[in-house]
């Protein structure tokens, strides 16, 4: 059984999301770095860049599979987490927590109503 | 199975006993192989291809008589190819059937042998280039240059374009392999003149603009030109946000300027010049660039790991990169390399060591320094053209028609190639310093 | 059998790095030879003597398993015996020249090539092939070129290359690289292309439809005949990736099939050695209509002899030069010394010796009828750590995890070349392998020089040169 937390939203292609209010954070769910297996690299935007929902934003890789991560919302990067550039295993020891990937100022808040709730994206991962 | 005549019938290489063809068919569970066929009758070729097959001695002696059809000439060309005294160890270490019949290291704890050798090739580049990434082999110079182009593409630093400055002087096999290679990322390629056989630096520098994703030099050229401005070549790239790219070969890299120093971001070029000598153009890519692009480089790369009993041991690594993993998306379509040239050239660089490979990379220098002279000193012939240093090879100009006299050299057992109809390109190295008495009193005929 | 490879070791290295056993630094004194300022300081690199460098490179080679040692049945690589005396062939020295030397001083190579140019095309039932592509990629990368001049001297744009999903990797790659957009085919549930899949993926933007055939899995597209005219009628070439050519030679060529394009993968198909990962050569052939699209030069004989010229629209250069030359001349000495029987011969053994090892191991098999190779699944065993434990029992497993369509699967081809006791040997590693414990798969291998290797560690922290271990922790 994989990890669903409730206090986020999902993406189809796994990313997960949360706001504080201010910020957004994104990261990828336990379900999709357990299908990555070892994560051993992981590739994220400069800050300031704008994204659009759904936009690419970096990838990240195990030894067998690379993946594009999208962006859930639109807004600007104001943050990456750059511990996981010396240390991507993070990604698999902690997916919603040390393993986050970037912090977005949103752009406009309702583009979080159009995002999977946790029992949808369950319902998607089973 | 053996006809009457005692000659086999069927693939020599294939062993099997007629009983053991019929315990196996039964075992299946049919009557004859050709049941195992599904092929629909419609596409079945039941013609011959007229081609009978031949026994080992045989063989052998047909194709020394073919080969024997190739005039023995002593060579004196270059222009990308060259050849160099190939030591025995290399043949008989690199023809052991461990190295020859294995395949890619896919399984790499039972294929550490060759790991490691490609690890030391990839070592001897680093060296050579100054720059820490070294790939384990590409098809051949005008390839890697083509990957070179493309990975500069794909970064496109700061530039709105896609284009690729080559010189003027370019081996018309790399021109066109690049051409091929840029045509589909809608790339293109705009040429640079040269100056007496160098880099119009300030040509250049008005032709870089912020359309260009990388400017390609060589040292030696084509024509066998040291570049003397590499370092300003350099600075014009990265001023305009763009790729330097540096094409050599393994042996000048030992002497010339180190490309990392005078700030190659990839250099290209040939290593086959060590390991493998004349092959009629068979060879062996250099693929070497910054850290910074390693996720971009294309082809294998082998690196270092621990096995469960913590020892180190060597392994195909990064493979995400490539077209196994990332289909169209790959940074190559490269799949099968040259792996067992790399080794050969390895091999070959070991064997002469630091001393005599820098050695034989200043013979380069003054023989062809020498022969240049030698031949300008004969009347109604110039020779370098080119006022510059040069590596292993030089232009020659002749009053006479050059084509004449290449016939004419040819007949007195020298191969030299005519660029067109009054120059002419000579190269020398050990392997035919030996000849070049001889050669240059045939020129002196001929001329 | 038992098998122990060979192992040397020394604390936690096994045989140390020629940079261990020597480095030396040499100033590069050019006076008199340049300029200071262009040469380089100084070169660190080993020097050994001979002697030690045999004993360096003889036992990595002793660490290195190979075709001349046991089965290497890798699925879709055809690793056969490669005959001795072909490299004596190759390595004559009166074949050792220069590109640039004139047609008419290298009779005996010109001829050699067009030889084997002549040989290639009967036997895939090509019009005309070219010997230039130095690997099968880069003869899909040639054939995809040839395609899109095809379609531009008719002023017809195209766009996109159809690739079934269970092709090898270097189709996609090649297609993107010549600026096609990909559209990738489902199987249908045969493990065969997929009718109407196919049919509602061509369309006027399809350039071409690459296709293996027997596909990945082995088994014949017995559609072929309606897929070539489905792919013709809309205006699009057919394009056969010779990697699994072995299974059919002498029964049946992709001429035949109504394919246009051609690549031979002459290091699997024609027995040239491998050598750890290359070189091969890529030749691709063509029907008529694309002749004159072939890379220059190509070979003819005329009543003078030999000679070298340019096709008519040539695409120009895919290699510096004229490709890989001394795997050309292994791969002409291979056919001649077959001939027809024996060409046909080696396809029926390897079909036999593929059926009759599946018959023998206990890993099911999905997918039939199954001609050169066959893709077993582990089914709910991990196919990575079963390879790695059938390395154990002195063989080389096959390609694992690939073509996915199979899950776990297996691709197994173990070529003409083994015998029945050595296919019994190969059908016992995979059955000891299939049936052991967990445990022992995964801490397999234990019998190898090195044990099981870390892949994460080697990406997570790349090291990828001498140079880069001193600067470890
Ligand atoms: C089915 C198939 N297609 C294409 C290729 C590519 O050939 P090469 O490795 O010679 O580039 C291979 C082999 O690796 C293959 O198995």
């Amino acid at each position: 059984m994989f990890e669903i937390p409730d206090d986020k939203k999902y993406l189809e292609s796994h990313e997960w999301t949360t706001t504080d209010g201010d910020t957004v954070r994104v990261g990828i769910s336990d379900f999709a770095q357990d299908e990555l297996g070892d994560v051993v690299f992981v590739e994220l935007p400069t800050e300031g860049d704008e994204l659009a929902a759904g936009d690419e934003f970096g990838v990240v890789e195990s030894i067998k599979a690379v993946s594009d991560l999208y962006a859930p919302i639109s807004g600007t990067v104001v943050a990456v987490n750059e511990d996981l550039f010396d240390a991507p295993e993070l990604v698999n020891d902690d997916p919603y927590g040390d393993g986050w990937m970037l912090e977005l100022e949103p752009a406009d808040e309702s583009e979080f109503d159009d995002l999977l709730s946790p029992e949808e994206y369950r319902e998607q991962t089973e | 199975m053996t006809a009457g005549n005692g000659r086999r019938v069927g693939s020599p290489y294939a062993p099997h006993t007629d009983a053991d063809e019929a315990a196996m068919l039964d075992a299946i569970g049919v009557d004859s192989v050709e049941d195992l066929f599904d092929i629909p009758a419609d596409v079945r070729f039941d013609d011959e291809f007229g081609i009978d097959s031949t026994d080992e001695r045989e063989l052998r002696q047909s194709l020394a008589d073919l080969f024997a059809r190739n005039e023995e000439l002593t060579e004196f060309l270059g222009r990308g190819h060259h050849a160099h005294y190939v030591p025995a160890l290399v043949d008989d270490l690199s023809r052991r059937s461990e190295f020859l019949t294995s395949y890619t290291q896919y399984q790499p704890e039972i294929a550490q042998g060759f790991l490691q050798v490609l690890f030391e090739y990839q070592s001897m580049l680093v060296e050579l280039t100054g720059l820490p990434v070294a790939n384990c082999s590409m098809y051949d110079a005008a390839t890697a240059l083509a990957e070179a182009a493309l990975l500069a593409n794909r970064l496109r630093r700061g530039a709105s374009g896609h284009r690729v400055l080559v010189p003027e002087h370019l081996h018309e096999g790399r021109l066109g392999v690049l051409e091929n290679y840029l045509d589909g990322a809608d790339m293109e390629i705009g040429e640079y003149p040269m100056d007496d056989g160098a880099v119009d630096v300030d040509a250049l520098s008005d032709l870089v603009d912020d359309e260009t994703v990388m400017v390609y030099a060589e040292s030696p050229t084509v024509r066998g030109v040291i570049e003397e401005r590499l370092a300003d070549i350099g600075d014009i790239a990265h001023e305009n946000d763009a790729l330097f790219c540096l094409g050599s070969d393994v042996v000048a890299l030992s002497l010339l300027q180190e490309p990392a120093s005078v700030g190659a971001d990839v250099v290209v070029g040939e290593a086959g010049a060590l390991g493998i000598g004349s092959a009629y153009g068979m060879g062996l890519g250099i693929f070497a660039t910054r850290e910074e692009y390693l996720r971009q480089v294309p082809g294998r790369l082998v690196g270092v790991s621990e096995d469960s009993e913590d020892m180190r041991a060597f392994t195909l690594t990064l493979q995400t990169r490539e077209q196994h993993i990332r289909k169209e998306r790959a940074t190559s379509n490269i799949c099968t390399n040259q792996a067992w040239v790399a080794l050969r050239t390895a091999m070959h660089i070991a064997w002469l060591g630091p001393d005599r490979l820098v050695g034989i990379a200043k013979d380069a220098v003054t023989e062809a320094r020498a022969l240049a002279q030698r031949l300008d000193d004969l009347s109604g012939v110039k020779a370098p053209v080119h006022d510059r240093h040069h590596f292993r090879e030089f232009v020659v100009y002749t009053d006479q028609p050059a084509p004449a006299i290449t016939n004419d050299l040819a007949g007195r057992g020298f191969a030299v190639h005519a660029l067109d109809d009054h120059h002419i390109q000579v190269c020398i190295t050990e392997a035919n310093a030996d000849a070049a008495d001889e050669f240059v009193a045939a020129f002196e005929e001929v001329a | 059998m038992n098998f122990d490879q060979a192992r040397f070791s020394r604390d936690d290295v096994y045989e140390p790095l020629l940079s261990e056993k020597d480095s030396t630094t040499v100033e590069v004194d050019a006076d008199g030879v340049l300029p200071d300022d262009l040469t380089r300081d100084e070169l660190t690199l080993p020097a050994l003597s001979e002697p030690q460098l045999a004993r360096h490179y003889t036992r990595l080679s002793q660490m290195n398993y190979s075709v001349e040692l046991g089965p290497y049945p890798l699925g879709s690589c055809t690793m056969k015996y490669n005959p001795s005396f072909t490299e004596d062939v190759a390595g004559d020295p009166r074949a050792a020249v220069h590109p640039d030397r004139s047609d008419r001083t290298v009779q005996g190579t010109l001829g050699l090539l067009h030889g084997l140019q002549e040989y290639l095309a009967d036997i895939g039932g090509m019009d005309a092939v070219t010997l230039q592509p130095p690997a099968g990629a880069a003869g899909e990368f040639t054939g995809i070129l040839i395609a899109k001049a095809y379609h531009e001297a008719r002023d017809d744009d195209r766009s996109e290359i159809i690739i079934p999903a269970s092709a090898h990797g270097t189709n996609f790659a090649s297609a993107a690289m010549a600026g096609y957009d990909v559209v990738e085919l489902p199987s249908d549930e045969d493990g065969r292309v997929d009718i109407e899949a196919l049919d509602a993926a061509i369309s006027e933007e399809t350039a071409a439809l690459m296709l293996t055939n027997p596909n990945t899995l082995g088994l014949f597209e017995r559609d072929i005949v309606e897929i070539a005219d489905m792919v013709h009628e809309a205006g699009g070439l057919l394009y056969y990736d010779g990697a699994n050519f072995n299974a059919l030679l002498g029964r049946a060529r992709p001429g035949d099939m109504g394919f246009d394009i051609m690549h031979y993968n002459v290091h699997k198909t024609f027995a040239t050695p491998h050598g750890g990962g290359g070189p091969g050569a890529g030749p691709v052939g063509v029907v008529d209509e694309l002749a004159e699209y072939l890379p220059s030069p190509m070979v003819r004989e005329t009543a003078a002899g030999y000679e070298q010229y340019e096709p008519e629209s040539s695409i120009g250069k895919v290699h510096g030069f004229a490709g890989n030359w001394l795997v050309l001349v292994k791969a002409y000495a291979y056919i001649a010394r077959l001939g027809d029987e024996g060409l046909a011969d080696a396809s029926a053994k390897a079909v036999l010796n593929a059926n009759y090892l599946a018959s023998q191991i206990d890993l099911d098999v999905p997918y039939g009828p199954f001609h050169h190779e066959f893709a077993a699944t582990s089914g709910d065993r991990d196919a990575a750590d079963v390879a790695k434990r059938m390395l154990d029992y002195g063989v080389h497993p096959p390609t694992t995890k690939w073509p996915e369509l199979v899950p776990e699967a297996m691709l197994t081809e173990p070529t003409e070349v083994e015998d029945k006791a050595s296919l019994d040997d190969l059908a016992h590693a995979f059955n000891a392998a299939y049936a052991d414990s967990d445990e022992a798969l995964e801490t397999a291998p234990s019998k190898t020089s090195a044990r099981r290797i870390d892949q994460v560690s080697a990406a997570r922290n790349p090291r990828l040169s001498w140079q880069s271990l001193g600067d470890e922790e």
